[in-house]
């Protein structure tokens, strides 16, 4: 069960967007979803985020601001950390998206999830999509990033309740455990 | 024992995998958008409003503005609903961001392009920008907390005692707007059947918001129901009904669908709270010997042309200090701005800054150390209540603080301390917030699997109370906490007291404590009552729990399981109630947390940039019911004041009053790279004078005294004392 029980709309279909009363022209778009190949119609002005939120129902990842200053809207676009509210659906056809919901396999979380649970690496969890998925990509970028680099690196994303001590020690856990398994 | 370990978060596996649904994820069939379009003056009317295009445009369904809102109900009192003015009540503009029209349509993009569409042919009034210039209005508030938070009050004879001490200060203190900033978005999804309305809402106060929406919609309270699970966020801002709440329920009414409303970033900044600027005068008075004399403190504040809000300043100056005398006054004066809310922390957070800073002004002036000062003055009885403080081991935090922190080497001046092109600077304050109760209810559940349910209204909005909760109703079943479910944040539920005011702890914790406990010994009634328990006979209050089985706590191998009790006696479940009062302290004390800060400043020499590279704080709140989400949560209040003590200044435009960047670009917040080492400890001694589980609120006080703390390093670094936040370089660019 979700967290305060509550488990509205999941398993409802998606609604066809009639694209001929958007008022833009729509474009067939294709993309790989963490894994998944979908095709959608999509409405030339929907940002990548409101694509992954509303049309493929993958609510995960966060709208903090709308505005490329937040970080909450994280995700990893061709493998590469991007803000995902600052980038058109249209604009990545046949890219692949990796976000929150595709880290953990089955029931294994991702060793960043687990080291954010274990460090207590957020309060109120609404950035923490973005942290997570800012941290895996650091971590992908360099492997052997020092704990003195990772605040000034993990700074494109906020926490406004301020668990950045946390943060930075999941990190630093995480960079470890991955390390060792090398 | 559950309490007291370092349990993680019960939602964390759904934090960290995105399962977690908060308000603007959560999704129903047929669900369509709205936008809200905001007024671009401060001050005027709109003389004309063209819906036309909008109306026209791809998707939408419906345009609301005053011409054709529904009719409002009930007159709103400006306290759960902020302002005292409905959205769309009338043509008149009496703040910029004021919304002017709710736009609805099918998709999201549709309903933001449409809500650009909307002409507004405005009449334009001069505005009262700034609080400077609204200053010749100061006026005393008409204001519905009194007495409880008195605006004015006098003790002794202050300016007697002034003309009479050894040392007199006379200082001015200023803050800025700040922003709650929370990362969620204020959202709504508002949803009719029939004549009933659900509305599921970024609030943290469910039962507190239901009767407010009824009121504006004319409907009676139980055909409204309010649900808030996860709040992302809010620290005041979700305290209270705003706008988009009303007209997003409007706007389901008149398209027949749910409606979500998700305000834009923008207008969390302008139409959903923030704290006012105030302008804090204090004078001082103290003899040679140490001993503060008097105090007096004015504040005014900016508050809203249309009703008076103070924000409460004055509150810890007549209580944190042995003080011979004490005047206060709280004074506002109306501008054309959005409506103010509480903010962490109301009333002392700025006025701790001024306090906190002054006291440390004192120490210069009689070259005391400022703990030296604060301990002469240390105060073990409220002087206004004339009762015994209960739990203020504050003494004990400035001797763990010091310690930790190593203030014993600070030099005695300030422009003493060195490191290479840094300054270096040590500053402290201490930190007091009153202990505040409400009403609360809560419902334990035991059921014949062995398991329990918590239920209790209180939303989650990363204090961790889904976890302490579970905490707590664990150790009063008996029950394992992994075995301990909740349900939290839904009118539906028993009523607990609002998420605010670090009342959770104290108040909602209780109510669960007893439920838990009730259900405990309804449970050991029945068994002792059951022919066929092992436990049958004893009196009830020889049974005790531990690891979901009832036992003779004499002869601790006799026993049996809840679920084999339930079990054999065919019952699914028990179920008790909780319930806080909140005259249920011990009223011969007075209550409230404490600590104290030390922060180590670093500031450039040339770029007058002031780093906090260190920070200890030390807090007396009772019992430390998990001391994993406690300490995140106090190292979060010391950087959310950090925020507002070095960066946080909502600018306005001095002749319109609008504020110039409304955005997380420009309002800026504390990222990772600018907090350096938090540390943080608790003096832990149980107050069960104050709650039966001995156990405090934590969230507000972490953050009082930050601002000063903070203040007084910068000053010992460089001599330079900065009276207006935030601390930015400008302040700091002389020799």
């Amino acid at each position: 069960m979700l967290a305060g029980g509550l488990s509205l709309g999941a398993g409802l279909a998606a609604p066809p967007v009639r694209a001929e009363a958007s008022g833009a022209k729509p474009e067939i778009l294709t993309l790989v979803v963490n894994g998944d190949r979908v095709r959608l119609e999509v409405d030339v002005r929907a940002s990548l985020l409101d694509t992954l939120r509303d049309r493929l129902r993958l609510t995960g990842t966060k709208k903090g601001c709308d505005q490329g200053a937040c970080g909450a809207c994280t995700v990893l676009l061709d493998g590469r950390r991007v803000l995902s509210c600052l980038t058109l659906a249209v604009m990545h056809e046949g890219s692949e998206v990796t976000t929150v919901e595709g880290l953990a396999e089955g029931d294994r979380l991702h060793p960043v999830q687990r080291a954010f649970v274990d460090h207590d690496g957020f309060q109120c969890g609404f950035c923490t999509s973005g942290q997570i998925m800012s941290a895996v990509g650091l971590l992908a970028e360099r492997p052997r990033v020092t704990a003195a680099e990772i605040p000034e690196l993990m700074s494109g994303n906020l926490c406004r309740c301020a668990a950045y001590s946390n943060i930075r020690d999941a990190i630093e856990a995480a960079a470890h455990l991955s390390r060792e398994g090398e | 024992m559950a309490i007291g370990r370092p349990l993680s978060r019960v939602e964390a596996r759904d934090k960290v995998t995105g399962a977690a649904r908060y308000t603007a994820d959560t999704r129903l069939p047929g669900m369509v958008y709205a936008a809200l379009m905001s007024s671009a003056v401060s001050a005027g009317r709109v003389r004309a409003i063209d819906t036309a295009r909008a109306e026209a445009a791809p998707g939408v369904l419906a345009v609301i503005t005053h011409l054709n809102r529904p009719q409002w109900h009930s007159t709103p009192a400006a306290l759960r609903y902020v302002e005292t003015r409905f959205p769309l009540a009338d043509e008149h503009i009496h703040h910029h961001g004021q919304y002017l029209a709710v736009v609805v349509a099918g998709t999201r993009e549709q309903a933001a392009h449409a809500a650009g569409l909307v002409a507004v042919d405005y009449e334009t009034r001069p505005a009262v920008p700034t609080l400077d210039a609204a200053l010749p209005d100061a006026h005393q508030p008409v204001w519905r907390f009194e007495p409880e938070f008195p605006t004015l009050l006098a003790l002794g004879d202050p300016e007697a005692r002034l003309a009479a001490a050894d040392v007199r200060l006379d200082l001015e203190y200023r803050t800025p707007y700040n922003s709650h900033a929370p990362m969620e978005p204020n959202a709504t999804l508002a949803h009719w059947d029939g004549g009933s309305l659900t509305v599921h809402e970024t609030s943290q106060q469910v039962h507190l918001d239901r009767p407010v929406i009824a009121g504006a919609l004319g409907l009676p309270p139980d055909r409204v129901r309010v649900v808030s699970t996860l709040v992302g966020g809010a620290f005041g801002n979700k305290t209270a009904v705003w706008a988009h709440t009303l007209l997003a329920a409007v706007a389901a009414r008149q398209v027949g669908r749910p409606v979500q409303l998700v305000v834009t970033r923008k207008q969390v900044f302008t139409c959903h709270g923030h704290q006012p600027p105030i302008i804090q005068r204090l004078r001082v008075g103290a003899n040679r010997d140490g001993t503060l004399q008097a105090i007096t403190h004015h504040t005014v504040n900016g508050t809203p042309v249309l009703f008076d809000r103070p924000e409460a300043a004055i509150s810890p100056t007549g209580t944190v200090y042995a003080l011979r005398s004490v005047g206060v006054r709280v004074e506002v004066a109306g501008m054309h701005m959005p409506a103010p809310a509480t903010m962490r922390t109301p009333g002392d957070g700025p006025g701790m800054f001024a306090v906190g800073s002054a006291l440390d002004e004192m120490a210069y002036a009689l070259e005391l150390d400022p703990i030296e000062l604060r301990r002469r003055n240390h105060l073990a009885v409220h002087p206004l209540l004339g009762r015994p403080w209960s739990g203020k081991q504050l003494l004990e935090c400035y001797d763990v603080g010091a310690e930790r922190f190593g203030w014993e080497r600070r030099a005695p001046r300030p422009r003493m301390m060195r490191d290479g092109a840094d300054w270096v600077g040590f500053g402290m304050s201490s930190a007091q917030r009153l202990e505040h109760h409400a009403a609360a209810r809560a419902a334990v559940e035991i059921r014949d699997d062995g398991s329990a349910e918590v239920r209790t209204a209180a939303p989650e909005i990363g204090t961790g109370n889904l976890t302490t909760l579970t905490q707590i109703a664990a150790d009063g079943t008996g029950i394992a906490p992994s075995q301990v479910d909740i349900r939290s944040g839904d009118t539906t539920l028993p009523e607990s007291a609002p998420t605010s005011g670090s009342r959770t702890t104290g108040s909602t914790g209780t109510a669960v404590h007893l439920a838990a406990l009730r259900a405990r010994q309804a449970a050991a009634r029945l068994a002792v009552a059951d022919p066929r328990s092992p436990l049958h006979g004893l009196p009830a209050e020889r049974v005790g729990a531990a690891r979901g089985r009832l036992y003779d706590v004499d002869v601790p191998r006799r026993g049996e399981t809840y679920r084999d009790l339930l079990r054999r006696n065919g019952r699914r479940s028990i179920v008790e109630q909780g319930f806080h009062d909140p005259a249920g302290a011990d009223p011969r004390f007075a209550y409230a947390t404490f600590g104290a800060h030390f922060t180590e400043v670093r500031i450039d020499d040339t770029l007058r940039r002031v780093r906090v590279t260190r920070h200890v704080g030390v807090f007396a709140v009772g019992r430390v019911l998990n001391p994993k989400t406690a300490r995140n949560q106090a190292q979060g209040g010391i950087i959310y004041a950090l925020g507002g003590a070095l960066m946080e200044d909502l600018a306005t435009d001095p002749v319109t009053g609008r504020f110039i960047a409304p955005a997380l670009t420009d309002y800026h917040v504390p990222v990772n790279a600018d907090v350096g080492d938090i540390d943080v400890s608790f003096v832990e001694e149980p107050d069960y004078n104050a709650h039966p589980l001995g156990a405090k609120g934590l969230g507000e006080v972490v953050a009082v005294g930050v601002h000063a703390s903070i203040a007084n390093a910068v000053y010992h670094a460089i001599g330079i004392r900065v009276r207006d936040l935030p601390i930015t370089p400008d302040k700091l660019l002389r020799p």
